[in-house]
């Protein structure tokens, strides 16, 4: 096992201009906010970002001018309203949206994930999601050779970068996700390169006592981040709920007009310890 | 007291009807009438069925909704997780039976629309996008479409793009999957030979007429037309006791 434990912003300098750039949780849950924060301070530009249904995690990263390209199953800020930035630049043609549905995306980090240049997804045929130019991978349909099921061949996601925000993990990058695991695990097969923020550092003795409590093993792992409080305003199970009134406010500043005073405010003063 | 029973209410119980006991059910994201109708149905009519949350736990105790339906407090209870890559695993196997998913716009074929009002290149609104939609549509034996805000720009002749395939958009060995959509003026089905929109029921103080000329095409009406039944006052209750914040009008408003 190698050490891996670095600072936020050495860890950050691993996410290129122009990455393809994908983060763990769902929604409003583990997103590594504080890591997307560091991205907007380093100014990281032209970044293509993929998931199945990201929310404020990529809305800050567009608002911030840190993204070219979208591929996601939805984006939006659940009940609570569409995502604002995002819906802004992609009208105004300051972003590339191509919209995804969710099995295929994660049918195309599966393929990366087992080493596969693609995998078959049932469904989707007749969408006019398919005839959408793909931004990555693309889509094909394809009839399976044993029975002629007519099925859409996705390509293979493999991210440059995979970001994800864990309740604990080692020096080393053994990871113990508690509560749902959403796509981390299979995102952290599929990427070049992983890093991981985590609550909490515990020692590589807490692992070798519950190993089958271990998610993602640390040659897996390429960046260990200690960064408490890494998903807030999202939430970390166990740890802390969701600030809805966070991100009620992220909202309406946006609306506003006034995300950069969010920025400002939030994220470029906010410089973690 | 029709008139005292308020929409969310309704609708909610309208499609906890179409959970059958020993169905295995998912809801997704931005889901709040789900989730009611979910565990409306678990606590009533359907006490079997596998109930796999879009935060993931399976069977969970829902004591309550939140903003997000993702969020990690719903799984109170759980008897375990089950990833949702994994309910799409069982929905490519035929094993989920029954799906919950929203439409900005929807046509006589049951087409929904999710990704954009206008031109895709060049859309007039960015949607959020579909979800699963794409996926689960046709492959899903039933379906239920929920609209809180049925009129003419909702169901149109045509939807600017297509994002969940309808009777005539996916392929022919998915005809026999059924599609229900549950608005706040009524329930329609596409039960007929040409799997096109009908009326099934209106919901109390609504009429035929209204409906038809709510909707921007010309919508059938089910020989056994009649009105959406109402539910209980324990049953009201218990919607009232898991969302005491009234989450679920936000799509009302």
């Amino acid at each position: 096992m190698r050490r891996v434990l670095t600072s936020l912003e050495e860890a950050a300098s691993i996410v290129k201009d122009g990455d393809l750039v994908t983060t763990g949780g769902a929604t409003f849950h583990r997103a590594p906010m504080e890591f997307v924060r560091e991205l907007v301070r380093q100014e990281r530009k032209n970044l293509t970002l993929v998931d199945r249904e990201p929310a404020m995690d990529f809305d800050l990263l567009i608002g911030a001018g840190c993204v070219a390209k979208i591929r996601a199953g939805m984006l939006a800020f659940e009940v609570l309203g569409l995502a604002p930035n995002f819906r802004r630049k992609s009208e105004a043609h300051e972003i590339i949206t191509k919209e995804g549905a969710c099995q295929p995306i994660i049918a195309g980090l599966r393929a990366a994930a087992m080493g596969l240049p693609s995998l078959p997804v049932k469904g989707m045929l007749g969408s006019d999601l398919l005839d959408i130019s793909e931004v990555i991978g693309g889509y094909k349909q394809v009839e399976d050779p044993f029975t002629g099921e007519r099925m859409l061949a996705v390509r293979a996601i493999e991210p440059d970068v995979a970001v994800i925000h864990v309740q604990k993990a080692d020096e080393y990058g053994n990871v113990r996700v508690e509560g749902p695991f959403y796509e981390d695990v299979i995102k952290a097969k599929a990427a070049k390169m992983v890093v991981v923020t985590a609550e909490e550092l515990i020692p590589n003795d807490e692992f070798r006592k519950m190993p089958q409590a271990t998610t993602i093993p640390h040659f897996l792992v390429d960046a260990v981040v200690e960064t408490p409080k890494g998903a807030y305003p999202c939430s970390c199970f166990n740890y802390y709920d969701a600030d809805y009134g966070h991100i009620q406010e992220y909202l309406e500043t946006v609306a506003n007009d006034q995300f950069k005073e969010y920025l400002e405010k939030y994220v470029l003063r906010e410089r973690s310890s | 007291m029709n008139d005292k029973i308020e929409m969310p209410d309704l609708m909610v119980y309208a499609m906890a009807s179409q959970i059958k006991n020993f169905d295995t059910v998912l809801h997704g994201v931005a889901s709040p009438l789900p989730v009611i109708a979910m565990n409306i149905a678990r606590k009533t009519h359907a006490p079997d069925m596998a109930f796999i949350s879009g935060a993931e736990g399976v069977d969970p105790e829902v004591a309550r909704i939140y903003p997000s339906s993702f969020d990690p407090r719903s799984n109170r209870k759980a008897v375990g997780y089950f990833g949702l890559h994994e309910a799409f695993d069982l929905a490519q196997r035929g094993e989920l039976e029954v799906m919950f998913l929203g439409a900005a716009q929807i046509d006589r074929y049951g087409n929904t629309n999710l990704s954009v009002i206008g031109d895709i290149d060049r859309p007039k609104v960015q949607l959020p996008g579909g979800a699963a939609s794409a996926f689960l549509m046709p492959i899903t034996p039933r379906v239920v479409v929920w609209i809180t805000r049925h009129s003419n720009r909702v169901f149109v002749e045509q939807v600017d793009f297509v994002t969940g395939q309808g009777y005539n958009k996916r392929p022919e060995e998915y005809r026999n999957n059924e599609l229900v959509v549950i608005s706040n003026l009524g329930v329609m089905n596409f039960k007929n030979s040409e799997r096109v929109m009908q009326i099934q029921s209106c919901h109390p103080g609504r009429t035929v007429d209204e409906i038809r000329e709510k909707t921007g095409f010309d919508l059938l009406v089910a020989p056994d037309v009649g009105e959406t039944p109402v539910p209980s006052t324990e049953v009201i209750d218990l919607i009232h006791e898991i969302d005491p914040d009234g989450i679920r009008w936000t799509e009302f408003r």
